[in-house]
């Protein structure tokens, strides 16, 4: 290798190397094969071999070239085929067993295998006069376009996954060095510290400090000896990009740390690497001695007298160890422990020098900025923060890995475009941006720009470049421990604040996760922040609350619920989760225990695990969302357990089985009034008879059931099977008597006043439909959902029978609507809806059976006025565009001016939310109603008027039956407590424990499925009210229990010390 | 350096630049409160209980570490700082068990202390019970984790003062915990019982073994004198409660800077069986005599002595005053020939250095001898000027425990080319032993006109015997009366041998040792802590050593004794 003498002389070079790529790529296949750590994970080595095996067995002579990691790490191993200089097209996934169709197909025969390819990738190095490209190259998407790319903008990771990086000659002939060959040819070293001060690249290590003010003081210092330290100590957990860059373009920050030395007038560089990191450490000691060979780095640089030469020290991996002087003691052989500044390293850092210490990434940017120019750095990105930045996106986001975004993307572009939302349609929670020691934030600021100031004044950090996006599934209580447990344990131990103060709040936090925390432990934990950010020596015991913090400012009512309940709301904490499913269903029943019960064959007592906790076992069979099964385990490895299903098994099995609820407390005389006979009045109603009260239920309509009755049509659930549950609360003593309205025969005041009871509940339910306030909303032919589906629920349809209708709205009731003017005979059925079909609230089951049903859905579609004169004649919609983040971390929908369009109906059914009917208030003094027309309750139910409480869609707003009947239960608790001369903080209901052994191998079942149930088809629903489930039958119920993974005796065994009598219990696991 | 001004407290303080706030405040009377800091020791800035408030910096700075600039403005009593050092206290006492009822610092607890200034009348977070082992390995001084702050006082002490590096931390976060080595048992380490760190805890971490629970400084007495086992000189405190010594401190003002070796700062409290009133031999018996009754004895054996055949020697360790009597009586009244129970050296002792120039050499020529064992308070200033890049020269013959930590070494023949490497030196120090044969003192003294040369006598007191003009025991023909003033030393081996030949052996020593048995007669010497009197050091000083015990009345002053006799005689 001969030493390049002078910038010409690169040039030319480059122009060579350029040339002879071509020419040597013109009749070549070449294999690109992803090799950075990420990619060699994956497979990448053996899927090398088994291509090299593949291609030696057939003759083809090809180049197979290991490059860096383009950052897809849900894509790896990534492979692309580039035949004769044409377009690459990339592999993503490549098993080895893929080897011989892509030699086959692709190579051999030039054709795309198109199933896997994911994209063409037309960079540089692709030569436009090139033959040779494959069939079915039309059909793939440049990369560039892919969503996960099409947002990223490549300035620092521009050469990672292009080029092979152990090839001095690839970074050459991609311009590398010429940024330092121009600088030390032409410029003096002030005139580099004004360019990089006025590109405004800012510290990439996470502070954001100006690169061009550090680099000027560096500069300034008069001094023999001054060093210039790259910080390559990535310890985030999670973040990787550093490690990228060197392994995937490692000259880049060579270049970047011999510009900071001429700029500064050092001449030794140090790369701090942590040893995790042996590619990274490999491939920079390879580009140290090719860059040296050429005459790039070392002591003549360029013959220009300009010496220069990089050291790298390994590190022992301490997270603290990427504080610039804790970095700088670990280089001298210290133990890594920060110091107090001043002074600043750049004063006096290594052995006492001056040093400037800056991050791989800030020097990856040099480069860049040179040849380019500053104001070309300062066209990207804000004016804030120039330039890029680069982000480890992972956690709960369909398409996870390295990207590099131009600073002042909103935090919602990078989660849902690049990385393509929440997978497994949970809903989106927080994102932790900046790494163990930054912050959440929650929906709301997903229309936060990512930049240094704006994230930060957002109460996060940009920090490492961590990218952590949490759903419903994690607990914020959990989630803060882990990094504070993380934090912790990497504190140093130096200053007082951090060491103790960590370990402290990781007591709190622990004693809250496990249930016995107490409402003081949130100030004290705020107390404890304050101290260790106020206090602590380093920014690692400064930063460290800061994930628990911004948890706390954002989702306190759940660290609450963990404390006041001792639950974890999204089962998670080990201690406060005895399953899943248990954990998720609002009436908390016993799923495992009934499921095992079912199982075994014993059906009645199954059902009565169920009915401690939720009297309609029956009815939830049919109607119940099935929480519990969205958080099923089993869902992690295949699919959920059938709880709903296998439920509504028992339930019919045992439905001619009168049951008289037992009772059990001695009779009292105080009496309670329920208003509303729905789910939540009559659930309330049967814990107090339970609890010896006499009570009386008041209903407004003809019949029992509320909502059940009126709201939920026939074919879902058939009026015997609500009957029949209405019968046992009947049985328990419960008075119920219909046609009785409050407000027209009778008032909360007469109730306590005048009738003689004690408490009153009220349970009103949300019968009323919300106005979507639209022009035309009141014409004849437009009935409300709630409004509609009670009279078609009563027996007295509203005229649909021939009409076209429209349905607006995308929850249950919309749909119930639809699907029950479908089943009345309405010929043309549109609904209507102004987001996706993903945004809608209703279930997804429900929403597939309205589809096969034919009923027509408009999705992004939002009615703006109802045409007619005396009566409706259409409806007319505009289009949607989908704007920011919402609140629900959906995005607001915009209507996309002149758009309109006209859907030609008779009848529109509005159906866009339902709210409680107060105006029965009227004459019941001191019982408040919330702006959203909700009762105003306190956490126990209570209403503001003493004796007086509310459960159920009155007090928290339209919801469902399981919802209901949990509510139902807990006012009980708290109407008995009122009733002892003493209030709740907060009830609940609480059921015995049970542990039902598991009499099987539960390895039997790991293959088994779960079962489909058989419904009626299309064609038997139409024009008739029959229940389109049809059951499992017996059979295939008791199958499906044994799929149940048991994490209740999982529970039992890990966080409560077995027994003698669970030792029994485990002992009989394996007998059946 | 340039004077500044800055303001703390609303006070107008100039200063030196490059000085601390916390040594500014400290010059106006400012009281910042400190754990970590120390006077002696590098600042950490880790306990965090300095934090102080600047005008213009937005968070709090700890003042032991943040230097002054001109103009700045500083608030150490601001609201936000104090109850930061609260917070700071509120977690060192939750750390660990620093129940102070039971501790042995109780009352000089300097964590106690800013509890109690801070007004912590109760823990705010539940009482730990860590349960950490305590090192009870070493001989003198044990190590209570329990107690611990982990101030890291001692580790500085050790490795910034003393050179030695024993002390360290292992682990990290709360698991952090002082270690010794590679987590060695302290009495297995490379420790050297010098007690520095013992000095400097703040807490009852660090537990002298000897004087553990013998009183609070208010309940004692000190007393500042200056250590007389070896020629360095050291000053001491010497920390008595009720006459009773408890323990030696270390002056951080003095040529040791602090440091002492374990011999003056423990072996020489250890009881030992005193001489405590004079004896005679009685039938073969050594039997308590009175003073008149043994100086009787000895007067008559000094009368019965043929002249030329009385003989005396004498520890160069004994002080000025003592020798100077002895001299005076036994040459000039009693006809002794008195010599020197160590052989001094002959011929011109180069020198001029002193030990604190061994902080700022670039280059330390060591000559000779062994001085770990026979000087340990020089051989860590050695040791810590080699931790700032002093390059270290060892000449010797022989195994010498310096050898470790020589850059070069080379055999006593080989002087000259030791001395040649030493030529370039800026700032070169040469320690040499001063029983060196002249000649190799002759290449010394032409080494360097630059070099400071610091000779190490084998006895504290030796410049003073040699001014004297006493010279090592002659041989005699015959010895009718041999007067030994022994005080707490042991004769070696040929000069016991020697002694078997006198016809009455006088021994006058402090302790009963394996020497009595030559004794006609044993008279009591005070123990070096009744004592009163002065010294020449090695660096030429005057060290003034102070009684800090009562004599018993029993035990009479040397000079006394030697007045007593002569005037019998």
């Amino acid at each position: 290798m001969a030493r390049v003498k002078n910038s010409q002389e690169l040039l030319n070079l480059r122009d060579a190397l350029r040339a002879a790529r071509r020419d040597r790529a013109r009749s070549a296949v070449r294999v690109f094969v992803g090799m950075g750590t990420c990619g060699i994970a994956a497979g990448a080595r053996e899927v090398l071999d088994a291509l090299r095996r593949e291609l030696d067995a057939h003759r083809v002579t090809a180049e197979i070239v290991p490059v860096g990691c383009i950052g897809a790490c849900q894509m790896e191993p990534l492979v692309d085929i580039q035949i004769n200089g044409g377009i690459r097209v990339t592999y993503r996934n490549v098993r080895p067993d893929m080897a011989p169709r892509l030699v086959q197909e692709h190579i051999i025969a030039g054709r795309v295998v198109s199933e896997w390819a994911l994209a063409r990738l037309a960079w540089d190095e692709t030569d436009p006069l090139a033959q040779g490209q494959p069939d079915g190259l039309d059909a793939l998407p440049q990369y560039a376009d892919l969503p996960f790319y099409a947002k990223q903008q490549r300035v620092a990771m521009r050469n990672c996954g292009l080029i092979d990086p152990g090839c001095i000659e690839d970074y050459l002939a991609r311009d590398g060095y010429l940024a330092l060959a121009r600088a030390v040819s032409t410029m003096r070293p002030a005139d580099l510290v004004d360019e990089v001060t006025k590109s405004g690249l800012r510290g990439r290590g996470g502070g954001g400090f100006k690169a061009g003010v550090k680099w000027a003081l560096a500069a300034k210092q008069v001094s023999d000896i001054k060093y210039v330290v790259c910080n390559a100590d990535e310890g985030d957990p999670g973040a990787f990009m550093d490690r990228s860059i060197l392994e995937g373009d490692p000259h880049a920050v060579i270049e970047g740390m011999a510009l900071c030395g001429y700029a500064t007038g050092a001449s030794t560089g140090i790369v701090y690497c942590r040893a995790e990191y042996p590619l990274a450490i490999q491939r920079l000691r390879e580009a140290i001695v090719q860059a040296e060979a050429h005459g790039l780095l070392g002591d003549d640089i360029l013959d220009t007298g300009f010496a220069f030469h990089v050291k790298i020290k390994e590190g022992a991996g301490a997270f603290v160890c990427g504080e610039e002087t804790a970095l700088i003691a670990s280089i001298e052989g210290k133990r890594g422990e920060p110091r107090p500044r001043p002074p600043f390293p750049v004063i006096s850092g290594v052995w006492g020098k001056p040093t400037n210490v800056n991050n791989v990434k800030s020097y990856a940017n040099v480069p860049r900025i040179i040849l380019n120019g500053a104001d070309w750095f300062r066209s990207i990105g804000t004016e804030g923060s120039p330039g890029t930045a680069i982000f480890a996106l992972t956690g709960k986001v369909k398409d996870s890995g390295l990207i590099e975004v131009p600073m002042g993307i909103t935090l919602g572009e990078i989660i849902f475009d690049i990385g393509g939302g929440i997978p497994g349609g949970k809903a989106f929670k927080a994102v932790q941006t900046g790494g163990p020691l930054g912050g959440c934030l929650p929906t709301r600021h997903l229309n936060v720009q990512v930049d240094f100031d704006s994230l930060r004044s957002a109460g996060a950090v940009m920090g490492s470049g961590g990218m952590i996006v949490v759903d419903e599934d994690t607990c914020m209580v959990e989630f803060s421990k882990f990094f504070l447990q993380f934090a912790t344990a990497e504190s140093c131990g130096k200053c007082v604040p951090c060491r103790v103060g960590g370990q402290r709040m990781l007591e709190v936090i622990t004693r809250i996760s496990e249930g016995r925390g107490k409402l003081e432990d949130l100030d004290t934990l705020r107390r404890l922040a304050d101290g260790m950010k106020q206090g602590s020596l380093c920014g690692l015991g400064q930063l460290t609350p800061g994930p628990l913090m911004s948890a706390l400012q954002y989702f306190e009512e759940e660290f609450r619920i963990h404390i006041l309940e001792g639950r974890c709301p999204a089962g998670v904490c080990k201690m406060l989760t005895r399953a899943r499913c248990i954990n998720a269903c609002p009436a908390e029943v016993d799923i495992p225990a009934f499921v095992a019960l079912i199982g075994q064959g014993r059906y009645a007592e199954a059902l009565e695990v169920h009915r401690e906790h939720n009297p309609f076992a029956a009815i939830c069979g049919r109607v119940c969302p099935a929480f519990c099964e969205q958080k099923c385990r089993r869902a992690d490895i295949g699919e959920p357990l059938a709880i709903r299903h296998v439920k509504r098994f028992m339930a019919d099995h045992e439905i001619q089985q009168p049951w008289t609820p037992a009772h059990v407390d001695a009779p009292r005389s105080q009496r309670v009034a329920v208003v509303g006979a729905g789910p939540a009045g009559l659930t309330a109603a049967l814990r107090l008879c339970q609890q010896g009260y006499p009570v009386t239920i008041f209903e407004k309509l003809p019949v029992a059931g509320g909502m059940m009755a009126v709201g939920i049509p026939e074919y879902r659930l058939p009026r015997n099977i609500l009957n029949a549950e209405i019968e046992n609360i009947r049985r328990a003593g419960a008075e119920i008597v219909t046609g009785r309205e409050l407000g027209v025969e009778f008032t909360v005041d007469s109730l306590l006043d005048v009738d003689g009871f004690s408490a009153v509940v009220l349970a009103i339910g949300a019968h009323k439909s919300r106005r979507v306030g639209i022009p035309g909303e009141d014409l004849p032919g437009v009935i409300h959902g709630t409004d509609f589906l009670r009279e078609a629920n009563l027996g007295a349809p509203p005229p649909v029978e021939g009409k076209r209708v429209a349905i607006v709205g995308g929850g249950a009731v919309a749909i119930d609507a639809a699907r029950m003017a479908w089943r009345l005979g309405a010929t043309e059925i549109h609904l209507v809806y102004r987001r996706t079909r993903a945004d809608m609230p209703a279930w997804g089951d429900e929403v597939q059976a309205a589809d096969v049903e034919g009923i027509h859905f408009h999705f992004l579609t939002n009615p703006t006025r109802i045409l007619g004169e005396d009566r409706v004649t259409g409806l007319e919609c505009a289009e949607q565009s989908l704007g920011e983040f919402d609140m629900s971390a959906r995005r607001r929908p915009v209507p996309i001016a002149g758009s309109e369009f006209v859907l030609d109906v008779d009848v529109v059914i509005p159906a866009v939310g339902e709210a409680p009917d107060v105006d029965c208030l009227q004459g019941s003094a001191g019982v408040s109603v919330n702006r959203d027309s909700t009762i105003t309750i306190s956490a126990d139910l209570a209403t503001s008027r003493e004796g007086v409480f509310a459960a159920g869609d009155a007090a928290m707003g339209p919801a469902t039956v399981v919802m209901a009947v949990a509510q139902g239960n807990k006012v009980a608790v708290s109407v008995d407590a009122y009733l002892h001369g003493h209030r709740m903080v907060t009830p609940r209901w609480v059921g015995d424990f049970r542990a039902i052994p598991q009499i099987f191998n539960v390895d039997d079942y790991a293959e088994a499925r779960r079962p489909v149930m058989p419904e009626l088809s299309v064609a038997e629903r139409y024009r008739s009210v029959a229940e389109v489930e049809l059951g499992l039958d017996e059979a295939a119920a008791r199958a499906e229990c044994r799929r149940c993974l048991r994490c209740d005796l999982e529970w039992m065994s890990t966080t409560h010390p077995i027994g003698a009598s669970e030792d029994a219990l485990l002992a009989g696991m394996m007998e059946d | 350096m340039s004077a500044l001004c800055v303001t703390i407290d609303g006070k107008d303080i100039t200063v030196e630049s490059g000085a601390t706030i916390l040594e500014a405040a400290r010059t106006a009377g400012i009281d910042i409160p400190t754990l970590c800091h120390h006077p002696a020791l590098n600042d950490i800035g880790a306990c965090r209980m300095c934090l102080v408030e600047i005008a213009g910096v937005p968070a709090l700075q700890p003042a032991c570490t943040y230097p002054v600039a001109d103009g700045m403005v500083v608030q150490t009593e601001s609201e936000r700082s104090v109850q930061m050092r609260k917070f700071v206290l509120e977690m060192l006492f939750s750390e660990r068990n620093h129940y102070c009822m039971f501790c042995e610092m109780s009352g000089d607890c300097e964590l106690q202390a800013q509890a109690y200034r801070h007004g912590l009348a109760h823990w705010t977070y539940p009482t730990p019970n860590p349960r950490l082992p305590v090192d009870a390995s070493r001989r003198f001084f044990l190590m209570d984790h329990n107690r611990c702050i982990l101030c890291r006082r001692c580790i500085r002490a050790c490795s910034d003062v003393v050179g030695n590096h024993t002390l360290g931390v292992m682990a990290r976060g709360a698991h952090t915990m002082v270690t010794a080595d590679m987590d060695q048992p302290f009495g297995d380490s490379t420790c050297v019982s010098c007690g520095t760190c013992l000095q400097v805890c703040p807490t009852g971490a660090l537990v002298d073994r000897r004087s553990a629970y013998m009183g609070r400084h208010a309940d004692v007495q000190t007393t500042e004198s200056a250590c007389a086992f070896c020629s360095v000189g050291c000053a001491i405190t010497v920390v008595t409660r009720n006459g009773r010594p408890l323990r030696v401190e270390g002056g951080f003002d003095g040529p040791n800077a602090g440091v002492l070796c374990a011999r003056g700062r423990f072996e020489c409290l250890e009881g030992r069986e005193r001489v405590a009133q004079p004896m005679v031999r009685r039938n073969g018996e050594l039997t308590p005599a009175t003073w008149d009754e043994a100086t009787t004895r000895v007067a008559d054996a000094f009368r019965a002595a043929r002249p030329g055949a009385v003989h005396a020697w004498m520890t160069a360790v004994a002080l000025t005053e003592t020798m100077d009597a002895m001299a005076d009586a036994f040459r000039n009244r009693l006809g002794a020939e008195v010599s020197l129970l160590s052989r001094p050296p002959e011929g011109p002792l180069p020198n001029g250095g002193a030990l604190a120039d061994i902080d700022a050499a670039d280059r330390i020529l060591v000559v000779g001898g062994d001085l770990r064992e026979t000087h340990p308070v020089v051989a860590y200033r050695i040791q810590r000027a080699a931790d700032h890049d002093a390059a270290i020269t060892l000449v010797a013959d022989g195994p010498s425990s310096f050898s470790a930590m020589a850059h070069e070494a080379f055999p006593m023949a080989r002087l000259n080319d030791a001395c040649k490497e030493c030529q370039d030196a800026a700032r070169p120090v040469i320690v040499y032993s001063a029983d060196l044969p002249p000649e190799a003192r002759q290449a010394l003294s032409g080494l360097s006109t630059g070099a400071r040369l610091i000779p190490l006598h084998s006895a504290a007191n030796m410049p003073n015997a040699l001014t004297l003009g006493l010279g090592g025991a002659a041989a005699w023909e015959e010895c009718d009366l041999l007067y030994v003033l022994l005080q707490d030393g042991v004769l070696t081996e040929e000069q016991r041998e020697r002694a078997r030949s006198a016809a009455f052996v006088v021994l006058h020593a402090a302790y009963r040792g394996p020497d009595d048995d030559l004794a006609s007669v044993l008279l009591p010497a005070p123990l070096w802590h009744e004592r009163a009197g002065t010294f020449a050091a090695m660096d030429g000083r005057r060290a003034v050593v102070k009684p800090s015990t009562r004599r018993p009345e029993s035990v009479w002053p040397e000079a006394a004794v030697f007045e007593g006799l002569a005037a019998r005689v």
